[in-house]
């Protein structure tokens, strides 16, 4: 029998750091019977939560890769990805969220939304993710979810709806009413496997009906059969569940759930949510770009019997060899399938199929259109496209940003220089935002990412995954360089040393541009440079623009022209004109007023009112600028603009000024001026290292 | 134009003029209109205005959407900019954002002390000096004359320009002059500013000019399709 798409979904857990994320998906394997003991995050027993496939995780805490896994829950096949938590791993969150069809969105009720959640949220509504919210923790002091329901239609514009209405709070938290069927729910059993139905407690009556109308309110605008009945009072269970879910398709309804994972309440309705209300692959529209059309947009359809279009969306080094996990968008696929990676054009064989559990694996044979399974030894990039039947699709390349920081690193020994480009091969094939080269100069290795802790994970990694001891430099800031002033240039390049000569002039504007790195553009008329060496001008001033000299980074917002030269019938020379623009280049770019920009972070701190003033000190004290402060009772958040050079070491002295009740996040805003005061020190440490290197 | 020029030329010189100096330090001045009509944007005109001149501002609101208002800001900067022709626009924009804050709060729970607090705490620890505050959404409905009057002591003790917003439930017409929901503050207000559309424009009304209470046309409207204050009869030199 053909498998039903309307009972697939593909969903992700998406949450701020420490809401519980990791404790709600290890839940969720349980009463799916995937696993059969529950493990803690940091777990006493040592063994942590099965979704933490990496030991460093474990060890931290945290999760850095996203594994997925499939489960089922009510007939319905629902793989499960477990999302980063950490702002510095966007991309793994990002890529994650390009192939899910709905998400959870956690949030701790202590808590509430805080900055993290503010940026989880922002990437789902880029990659227009239907969302449910499930307010976790429920069962701590301070535990509030009618805040965190307002703070979700406050702070996130969220048209967000309680679908549940809790049962006692904090130590008495002891189930919650579901508002659709208007029964009390309590969860009984070693590891509350039972769920029981019961009356509403008589005391919690009133307040139950009161938020089932501000429901049937909320909702009746996107059913008018529910508006109707409900005006006849006689609205249905499956009239409302139909309007919550035509809400959440439409992305503008949130229905929020409550619970306590790690107390074992809450999660089995959570799961009928996402069955009910989350899409499947058929209810969200997905485009490809057909390269053989200029890019045009081309609908997928989820049909198993289209030719197939799949996203590499996640690589993995597996003990049995590399594994890549696919998302199908289009088309289905079985074992000896022929798929083209459409990036290099390389066409190979299905060999192993097989569906994931967080550390476990089941061969399969086929997989139908929409699912999440992955492949065995097959060479690509993460965010490849894979197609059959000749199509030349590429499903849109995700948006990666640029490295801010950069590192040099050093292997300690011989082994450990083999095992780094190994490791450093992979990881950079693996995550997008890392990346790595020799600088030409030095010869040291460099590694680039988003921020600190984002390479501190991958060195991590290094010395556990692959046994690299290295020794690590001081990090670097990627600034960059740029002119402020428009110059003329007329440039001559003449050599006559014996052998052929070479001669070459260029004359034009160089200008400051804002909205892109580099333009040339040729105004030469009558022939006076000939067309041939047009391009070598233009490969030229290119080539200049690695680096600087001021500081030695890369040049940025420059726009050339060029509307005069010379050549000559023996002597010019591809090579020549390249040297002319040189050149050129050199001679304009000193006059243009070069100055120095840096990455500019913008910075969210959140923690007690209490400790507001030291926040906005240690911004002050970081040449930041304060943007705003909000303040609501007891939180209060600062957003700042601060220099990612002011920001090393931060998290060490946020703690530390705030007893380790505040937290932050940071982001690339843009690139801005460095002040005079600074780049005259850059300047210096610049020249310095130069005359060593001499 | 370069920056001074800008300062020179800007219709709120107008402002100031008609009002004898303008509002003045430890004084409170009050723009009222309907929902709608433009207060936030002549209160970020001014706000910006005092940015061009060096000055330091926070925006205290209570709306919780404080990119929607650091955005109002923006809008209002390139808008000018672009009228203007100014130099160097991004140099001096991103000089001026250094001064300028944007502070947010829920009216139901916060107090005259506790915006006072926090905003010593950031001119202490932040060392962020103050010369005007913009206090947008205040809900006169839900103030008393008492709570008022602590703002106007706060203003004087400080030596700040306020500036506040009032959302008014009709138009005024030229008979009523001071709006019945501002009556009861008159004495701690120091300049009132009604907002009248009138034909295409909405036009500036001084309803109260320090000790003199009357209703005279300033000759200064909003033109509701670029939100800036301008000159009347001279549409060219909007700003």
């Amino acid at each position: 029998m053909a498998f039903d798409i309307s009972t697939m979904r593909n969903i992700g857990i998406s949450a701020h750091i420490d809401s519980g994320k990791t404790t709600l998906s290890e839940r969720i394997l349980y009463y799916c019977n995937k696993i059969h003991a529950i493990h803690e995050v940091k777990g006493k027993d040592g063994v942590g939560a099965t979704m933490d496939s990496m030991e460093l995780e474990r060890e931290r805490g945290i999760t850095i890769a996203s594994a997925a896994t499939n489960v089922e829950w009510r007939k319905h096949s629902i793989n499960l990805i477990d999302t980063p938590g950490h702002v510095d791993f966007t991309i793994e969150v990002e890529r994650a969220l390009r192939v899910l069809d709905g998400a959870v969105l956690v949030l701790c009720s202590v808590g509430g939304v805080q900055s993290q959640s503010i940026t989880v949220d922002r990437q789902l509504k880029r990659y227009k993710v239907p969302r449910v919210a499930f307010i976790n923790k429920c069962d701590r002091a301070g535990a509030n979810p009618y805040r965190v329901k307002e703070q979700l239609c406050e702070k996130l514009g969220h048209n967000a709806v309680l679908m549940q209405v809790p049962i006692g709070l904090e130590e008495k938290f002891a189930g919650m009413v579901d508002l659709v069927t208007m029964k009390a729910l309590y969860f009984d059993g070693d590891h509350g496997e039972d769920m029981r139905e019961e009356q509403i407690p008589a005391d919690l009556r009133e307040e139950a009906e009161a938020r089932r109308v501000e429901l049937i309110d909320a909702v009746s605008m996107y059913s008018d059969e529910l508006a109707e009945a409900y005006l006849e009072g006689k609205e249905t269970e499956e009239q409302i569940r139909t309007a919550v879910r035509k809400g959440v398709l439409s992305l503008d309804l949130t229905p929020v759930f409550v619970g306590t994972a790690y107390k074992n309440k809450g999660v089995q309705p959570l799961l009928d949510a996402v069955v009910e209300y989350l899409p499947s692959p058929r209810d969200r529209k997905y485009f490809a770009l057909d390269l053989d059309n200029d890019e045009a947009e081309i609908p997928l359809e989820a049909l198993d019997d289209k030719p197939t279009v799949a996203l590499a969306f996640k690589l993995e080094d597996g003990h049995y060899g590399q594994l890549t996990y696919i998302r199908i968008y289009q088309g289905s696929l079985k074992k000896g399938d022929e798929l083209t990676n459409i990036r290099s054009g390389k066409s190979f064989k299905v060999g192993r199929l097989v569906r994931m559990h967080a550390s476990a694996m089941e061969d399969i044979q086929s997989a139908p259109c929409g699912d999440i399974v992955a492949l065995f030894g097959v060479d690509c990039a993460s965010g490849d496209t894979f197609a059959q039947g000749g199509l030349n699709y590429s499903l849109t390349s995700m948006f990666v940003p640029e490295p801010v920081i950069s590192l040099a690193i050093k292997p300690k020994d011989n082994k450990s220089a083999d095992n780094m480009s190994k490791a450093l091969n992979r990881f950079s094939k693996e995550d997008p935002t890392f990346r790595s080269h020799v600088d030409a100069e030095s010869k040291e290795t460099i590694i680039r990412g988003m921020g600190e802790l984002h390479l501190d994970i991958y060195i991590e990694r290094m010395k556990r995954e692959y046994n690299v001891e290295i020794e690590t430099g001081q990090p670097q800031v990627a600034y960059r360089e740029t002119i402020t002033q428009r110059v003329e240039f007329d440039y001559t390049h003449r050599k006559q040393s014996g052998g052929s000569g070479q001669y070459g002039r260029v004359a034009g504007i160089m200008e400051p541009i804002h909205d892109r790195d580099y333009e040339f553009i040729d105004e030469i008329v009558g022939g006076v440079i000939p067309r041939e060496f047009i391009s070598s001008c233009d490969k030229g001033f290119k080539a200049c623009l690695a680096r600087g000299s001021i500081i030695g980074f890369p040049i940025v917002g420059v726009k050339i022209t060029i509307n005069d030269g010379q050549s000559h019938s023996v002597d010019s020379s591809d090579m020549a004109f390249q040297l002319a623009a040189i050149g050129a280049f050199r001679q304009a770019y000193a006059r243009a007023r070069p100055e120095i920009l840096e990455p500019i972070m913008k910075v969210s701190i959140e923690g007690p009112a209490e400790f507001q003033g030291n926040a906005l000190a240690s911004i002050n004290q970081r040449r930041g600028i304060i943007i705003s402060t909000s303040e609501d009772n007891t939180f209060s958040r600062v957003d700042a603009e601060v220099p990612l050079a002011e920001m090393f070491g931060f998290s060490t002295v946020l703690r530390s000024i705030t007893q380790g009740k505040a937290n932050f996040t940071m982001e690339f805003a843009r690139y801005g001026k460095v002040p005079a005061s600074k780049c005259e020190e850059l300047i210096k440490q610049y020249q310095e290292q130069a005359k060593k290197r001499a | 134009m370069v920056r001074k020029e800008l300062i020179k030329r800007s219709p709120l010189r107008i402002l100031e003029k008609s009002t004898r100096g303008g509002l003045g330090k430890g004084n409170i001045g009050v723009i009222a209109a309907r929902k709608g009509v433009g207060k936030t944007a002549c209160l970020v005109h001014i706000a910006t205005d005092q940015l061009f001149q060096e000055k330091h501002v926070i925006h205290v609101s209570y709306s919780g959407k404080i990119g929607h208002i650091v955005q109002w800001y923006e809008d209002i900067f390139q808008e000018i900019a672009k009228r203007y022709k100014l130099d160097c626009a991004m140099d001096v924009h991103d000089d001026i954002i250094r001064n300028r804050l944007v502070m947010n709060f829920e009216q139901a729970n916060v107090t005259v002390a506790k915006i006072e607090k926090n905003i010593r705490t950031l001119m202490e620890k932040g060392s962020f000096s103050v010369e005007t505050i913009v206090l947008d959404g205040y809900d006169f409905n839900k103030a008393t004359v008492k709570e008022f009057g602590e703002f106007r002591r706060f203003a004087r003790d400080n030596a700040f320009e306020l500036w506040f917003s009032a959302t008014l439930k009709e138009d005024t017409n030229a008979k009523s002059r001071v709006p019945p929901m501002l009556a009861p503050y008159m004495d701690d207000i120091a300049i009132l500013i009604c907002l009248q559309p009138r034909g295409e424009f909405i036009h500036l009304d001084l309803v109260k000019d320090h000790d003199a209470e009357m209703v005279s046309d300033m000759h200064l409207k909003l033109d509701p399709r670029i939100l800036l204050i301008a000159e009347e009869n001279q549409a060219e030199r909007v700003v």
